[in-house]
């Protein structure tokens, strides 16, 4: 619907904020539209007519615009299209460019004919709490009726389904003094905090600072306040201790003074986007001090369908009028408690635009103010009240308003006068915004002279200033913003490098307000007549009075069964006339009521800032191997391992992954293969105490152990849980290499430092992690030693000379090596250490070297069937945190010698101590094909529905192509003592698979592949 | 998000450049006497921590500076570190005056402990709290 | 048998980037040989034996680096420090310490292939390292010599100011996170992405 275009003429207003011979193009719902550089969507949607902005969220109602800034609820609009769409934005913040495409939300087909309004009509039937009332009954309606109508119904705006192609990123700033907010107090507090040398950042979520100077009343210094606020800012800007943001939203206040800022650098130009530069920057504040003065928001009066398009809040009016020469209508009428409409009324007036009443609640109206609009000529009512609305085109705008006398209650209004007009402008009093005052735990307590609540105590290092602390004159405002930037400055201890002069105010004073929380209505209550307190969540008064009959009283009861203030806008304008509400309905009053939890974020700011640079390849770190280019080039399929990439298989042309498994399991078993162990965890370890302190945090012995000898050690944790695994080697007498897991590599050399630095402080040990140091590979399989023969090398590789769980240090190829004759596969086996930068190199030569013997590379499934064959258990496969080395059947590899080691005495504690724990066993299925699912429950008895008694777990499970059948390890409780059994896997389906209970070693039990 | 700073090397920084180690002033049994420890200790040493509103002590790690374990006393209730003292030390006098509740108890043993450490340590085992030799820094 | 082929971290992307399409000049530094050294700064005998095979007294003061020649030694930690030295010098210098500290209680290990130095350079460079990191690089010490731990872009990391004009700043990050680092730097020095925190971009 197009109304009258309303962009008043030059003359009459000239719209500070645009730029009239700039002319741009936008759409908005697909309908082409023009507006001035400096005009915001809503300015812009406004000044061509249109009065519907947006749909409610429940009722569907249209809405027009409302508000003036990030306060809005109504009008929130999608901006953008495919991957850059970004719904829920709120049309007075969305600056406008050439191209910019809008659309509305919560309306469907379109926004002047919506299916959803029979919401409206069947309005009676969706009272508050109705979500839970409604949907809960027939339980089996849920899924198929309730949810899906749910789910269109609700639901604000469309996210983008396309990735986003911005970039965004995330900036850290350490501050002495932090301002929140730009307008004439938040200037006022940088200026004075800024003479002190110290560093000053200045945040505001406009595009331009002042905040509503530029639309007040009252001089400083003897310039206009937006004259004032423009020289203040450009000295900042050269004073280099002052970094100034806008379009900058602090989003939240956490512990220690840290603050989230939330800035849109590039929504209002396309051209910048284009050039590289993010699309918003999240900012990561340390402030010494922080400074709020983040202003007040209007809030509305409840009067019968106080939502009509055409409804809107006094200072956005006036806005519009000053800022964008766009008129909210043809003629209007004004509604206040308080002096400001007044300010409004003469603004507008002056401006040509009509306003034929001023309607105001108070009875006694103080002078000044009203005398002034009187004098221009204003119709100016007392003591009366709006008390409904007249609307035509389906309620998409309004024809007039009924006024009537004022009496506070809920009884019909009869006495009513029709006034025409097409707006209406609302100013029913201001909330100091205090949400960032209390993010952080900062007190509030309810001031009657402004009916709100204002700041009061707080433990951190913050403070607030201007209107956000209940300060409404200009006076005070500047005042309070310089002192707390003076006393910002000293309290960081420093003595002003140059006093700055204290700013003068010439202002007018005002009046005081009246409050009024429900304005009675002209037909009966709540049939026709919607008070709402909560636009965007389509909360009324008969809401939040049902709620207290039906017994939620607590406001944070309240809160949660109607949805106030639980929109995007976080109840900005809703809560205190909710609470307002409530005090009628209570007969309590509204500090006795309190507030609800005002949590971060102020406003939504995007996922992508959230999200920072954390996108695409660089969503996580990943850690590559020297060997990873060559895996990548090899078509290598990838195990995440930690923040490690290791390759899995290795697939060729025609290969499945299965196929590819199989064919390096059986390379290195018949064969030779080629393993990267690169990321496998090294830690030095030396000093005379070092194998005392191998003792400590092995289960078995290293004191023992002889130099150039590995072996294969348990750790568990204080719990007596097994933690971690690998062989250590003794370089010397007093210097040992420790070999971890790839995940606890990192977790083992912090365990080493922190008992090493807490607990026995007088051992003599150092500890330094190599992991990365060292490029590491397993050469497996029976022609393994023929491979390495025919590379020059100045270590005996014959077994005579090197034998199995040693360790040689010399040159293999030209390349510097550490040599260990370990295995993981059962097989014989040669695990190389080089430096890093030499890895790719001797693989190269390794594979070049095999080539004739079929050498193959091989993964990490290969890897965990060739281990699973053998038996050998995997930390955090077979162990999950609660299992001890007994559990896996490795008692042999706890000492019974040493006095002390870490988790012995949790050993012998009673539960781990008692019979029928889990146990470490084989699996045969007895189907030999049919590979049992990772983690299936094995059970006692198989019934047809659960529940059954589970009796333990599949911890691995593959098919071995060497013995060419299905073979899985699992706990079982008491498994070690039901050899031969038969357990059941009752498996999703139906299907049970069934499978004897074995010993987990399925190939060479003596181990002779290995010892050649 | 807290900013802490580090008695060892000096460094300053976010809560998530450290690590914080739980409970200070936890004595290991097994240290002492491996032999000689009823469940119910072992069960203690394991699982048993205070949970104070107000101020507590506890371990932290320099995990992105020198590495490096300390003690902090930190107000549970308003976040602030009231103080950061060596691994192996106890707390500045002045504030281990300001416990209340379990710890005042337990700093109350500590002290009274001091001269003859061993006897003190057979029940509240406190001996990681008070050693012979303090870290230099 | 052929010569060993070494193949430096960052040998798979460009060698360096002159500047042209970043607020920074990026490169590798691929001849940097680092050697471990730990033992107790308190302990007489290990400061002289260091001292002897080095020619320079270990810096003792945190996050202070001593410079000699060829050689800069890094502060890591009151028991740990970073030699640097010209990478085909590495080898000797670890045998010259473990030979000078003897049986003194010490630990010596070769780790010139353990990690990555990317090098940062360019007015904007402190921006770029508060980008990634929480550390505020704008502080009165934050200057040449300079050398902290620290999380940059969600690793561990060690960050060294080389020096202030030109600004130049070595990270130091693990060998396997030297693809990465790159190209979160890369991704977050684009020209357009500079702020010029409180009119800065020259320190
Ligand atoms: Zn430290």
């Amino acid at each position: 619907m197009t109304g009258k275009p309303y962009r008043l003429p030059e003359t009459a207003a000239k719209g500070s904020r645009i730029d009239r011979s700039k002319q741009i193009s936008f759409s908005f719902d697909g309908a082409k539209m023009t507006g001035f550089t400096g005009d915001t969507v809503a300015s812009a949607v406004l000044a061509s007519g249109r009065r519907v902005m947006g749909r409610s969220f429940k009722y569907h109602r249209p809405r027009g615009l409302i508000g003036l800034g990030s306060e809005e609820m109504n009008a929130l609009i999608g901006v953008g299209e495919d991957g850059r769409k970004e719904p829920n934005l709120r049309a007075t913040q969305v600056e406008l460019y050439n191209g910019l495409t809008a659309t509305s939300q919560n309306r469907w087909p379109s926004l002047d004919f919506d299916v959803g309004i029979i919401n409206n009509k069947f309005s009676r039937f969706l009272p508050g709490g109705f979500y839970y009332k409604t949907f809960m009954w027939p339980r089996s309606f849920w899924e198929k009726v309730y949810e899906p109508f749910i789910r269109n119904a609700a639901g604000l705006g469309e996210a983008a389904r396309e990735h986003d192609p911005d970039t965004y990123e995330q900036m850290h700033v350490h501050v002495d003094v932090l301002v929140v907010g730009g307008g004439v107090s938040g200037i006022a507090a940088a200026y004075a905090a800024a003479a002190s040398g110290k560093r000053v950042m200045l945040a505001d979520e406009n595009p331009v600072l002042g905040g509503v100077a530029d639309i007040s009343a009252g001089d400083i210094d003897g310039f206009s306040q937006a004259d004032w606020v423009a020289a203040r800012s450009a000295e900042f800007e050269k004073s280099g201790n002052c970094h100034v943001l806008t379009r900058t939203t602090v989003v939240g206040h956490y512990h220690h003074n840290y603050v989230l800022a939330a800035e849109r650098v590039c929504d209002h130009d396309p051209d910048l986007l284009a050039r590289g530069a993010p699309r918003h920057r999240l900012w990561k504040i340390r402030a010494g001090k922080v400074i709020v003065a983040s202003g007040a928001l209007e809030r509305p009066i409840a009067f019968a369908n106080n939502d009509r398009p055409g409804i809107m809040m006094a200072s956005a009016a006036r806005a519009m009028v000053e800022r964008y020469a766009t008129s909210p209508g043809m003629n209007g009428v004004i509604f206040a408690n308080n002096d400001d409409g007044y300010l409004t009324a003469l603004k507008l007036h002056e401006a040509g635009v009509a306003v034929s009443r001023v309607i105001d609640v108070r009875k006694d109206v103080p002078s000044g103010m009203a005398d002034a609009a009187r004098a221009a000529g204003l119709n100016v009512q007392a003591g009366a009240a709006i008390a409904g609305v007249e609307t035509g085109a389906g309620g998409k705008q309004i024809t007039g308003v009924k006024i009537a006398p004022y009496a506070a209650g809920r009884g019909r209004v009869v006495n009513e006068e029709k006034v025409e007009c097409d707006f209406v402008a609302v100013s029913g009093g201001y909330n100091p915004v205090v949400h960032l005052w209390c993010h952080n735990g900062g007190k509030l307590r309810f001031d009657d002279d402004i009916q709100s609540f204002r700041p009061d105590r707080h433990g951190d290092p913050i403070t607030v200033v201007g209107s956000a602390n209940g300060s409404f004159d200009l006076k005070t405002c500047v005042e309070e913003g310089f002192a707390g930037g003076e006393t910002a400055a000293r309290a960081l201890g420093v003595k002003p490098a140059r006093s700055q002069k204290k700013p003068a105010v010439k202002a007018q004073g005002t009046g005081p307000i009246q409050p009024i929380w429900f304005a009675p209505a002209t037909g009966k209550y709540n049939e026709g007549n919607k008070h709402f307190i909560d636009f965007q969540n389509d909360v009324t008064a008969a809401d939040l009075e049902l709620a207290q009959r039906e017994g939620y009283e607590s406001v944070e009861h309240t809160k949660r069964y109607t949805t106030l203030g639980m929109a995007t806008d976080q109840g900005k304008t809703s809560n205190i006339n909710g609470l307002g509400i409530i005090s009628d309905a209570t007969g309590k009053r509204i500090p006795e009521i309190g507030t609800t939890t005002f949590r971060p974020p102020y406003t939504p700011y995007s996922f992508g800032s959230i999200a920072g640079t954390k996108k695409g390849e660089l969503f996580l770190p990943v850690r590559r191997t020297a060997i990873f280019d060559w895996h990548k080039k090899q078509g290598a399929t990838w195990e995440p391992v930690g923040q490690w990439r290791r390759a899995y298989c290795y697939p060729q042309a025609g290969e499945s992954k299965q196929d590819a498994i199989n064919r390096e399991i059986l390379a290195v078993r018949e064969k030779v293969g080629l393993l990267d162990a690169s990321t496998l965890g090294k830690i030095e370890i030396k000093g005379p105490d070092a194998a005392k302190l191998l003792d400590l945090v092995y289960t078995n012995m290293f004191s023992t152990l002889k130099v150039g000898k590995a072996r294969y050690g348990l750790m568990m944790n204080e719990m007596g849980f097994l933690m971690d695994d690998g062989v250590t080697v003794r370089l010397g007498d007093d210097h040992y290499l420790m070999h971890t897991t790839s995940g606890g590599a990192d977790n083992i050399v912090a365990w080493l430092e922190e008992w090493l630095q807490t607990e026995w402080t007088s051992l003599k040990v150092f500890v330094t992690p190599v992991t990365e140091q060292w490029s590491q590979f397993a050469i497996a399989g029976p022609q393994a030693r023929t491979v390495l023969d025919k590379l020059d090398s100045d270590i005996d590789l014959s077994p005579e000379a090197f034998e199995f769980m040693s360790y040689r240090e010399g040159t293999l190829a030209g390349y510097p090596v550490r040599v260990f004759r370990i295995s993981f596969s059962g097989e014989l086996s040669y695990e190389i250490a080089t430096p890093s930068g030499y890895g790719r190199g001797l693989w190269d030569a390794l594979m070049q070297a095999g080539r004739s013997e079929g050498i193959s590379a091989y993964g990490t499934e290969a890897l965990h069937v060739l281990r699973a064959e053998k038996g050998f258990i995997v930390i955090g496969d077979e162990t999950d945190g609660t299992v001890t080395p007994h559990d896996v059947g490795m008692s042999w590899a706890v000492s019974k010698k040493k006095a002390d080691f870490i988790g012995k005495r949790s050993l012998d504690q009673a539960f781990l101590a008692s019979e029928g724990r889990k146990q470490l066993v084989g699996l045969l299925t007895t189907d030999p094909q049919e590979v049992l699912p990772d983690g299936a429950y094995a059970v006692e008895t198989v019934k047809s529905a659960p529940p059954m008694k589970m009796i333990g777990h599949v911890t691995s499970s593959y098919f071995s192509p060497t013995l060419q059948r299905s073979i899985a390890m699992a706990l079982i409780e008491g498994g070690q003592g039901k050899m031969g059994e038969t357990v059941s896997f009752p498996l999703e389906g139906g299907k049970t698979v069934e499978a004897v209970i074995s010993s987990p070693v399925f190939l060479d039990a003596e181990g002779k592949r290995q010892n050649v | 998000m807290l900013i802490i700073q580090c008695p060892v090397c000096g460094a300053e920084g976010d809560e998530t450049d450290f690590h914080c180690g739980g409970q200070a002033h936890i004595a290991r049994p097994a240290t002492s006497d491996p032999d000689n420890i009823a469940d119910g200790d072992q069960r203690d040493y394991l699982f048993m921590r205070f949970n104070p509103k107000g101020l507590h002590f506890e371990r932290w790690r320099c995990d992105r500076g020198c590495g490096k374990w300390f003690h902090a006393a930190r107000d549970t209730v308003s976040l602030e570190f009231k103080a950061y003292y060596g691994i192996t030390e106890l707390p500045p006098a002045d504030v281990m005056k300001q416990a209340t509740g379990q710890w005042a108890d337990f700093f109350k043993q500590a002290t009274a402990g001091r001269p003859a450490a061993k006897k003190a340590a057979k029940k509240t085992p406190a001996r990681k709290t008070a050693p012979a030799k303090a870290k230099k820094s | 048998m052929s010569d060993a082929v070494y193949t430096s971290p960052l040998a798979h992307v460009a060698g360096s980037r002159d500047g042209a399409d970043l607020s920074i000049s990026i490169s590798e530094v691929s001849d940097r040989g680092m050697i471990d050294l730990r033992g107790e700064a308190g302990s007489v005998k290990f400061r002289q034996a260091a001292k002897a095979a080095l020619g320079i007294d270990l810096p003792l003061k945190p996050r202070t680096t001593a410079v000699k020649g060829d050689m800069t030694v890094l502060w890591l930690s009151v028991d740990q420090w970073l030699v640097c030295c010209p990478r085909n010098k590495a080898g000797v210098l670890t045998d010259k310490l473990r030979k000078n500290l003897g049986t003194v209680h010490s630990l010596v290990v070769d780790v010139s292939d353990a990690r990555a130095i990317i090098r940062l350079e360019g007015d904007n460079a402190r921006e770029v390292m508060m980008k990634g990191s929480s550390i505020d690089f704008t502080l009165p010490d934050y200057k040449a010599g300079l050398v902290r731990r620290l999380v940059f872009a969600e690793i561990a990391a060690l960050a060294h100011i080389v020096t202030d004009k030109p600004c130049v700043i070595d990270i130091y990050v693990f060998r396997s996170y030297a693809d990465y680092t790159w190209k979160w730097i890369e991704a977050t020095a684009k020209p357009a992405a500079t702020i010029g925190l409180f009119g800065a971009g020259s320190q």
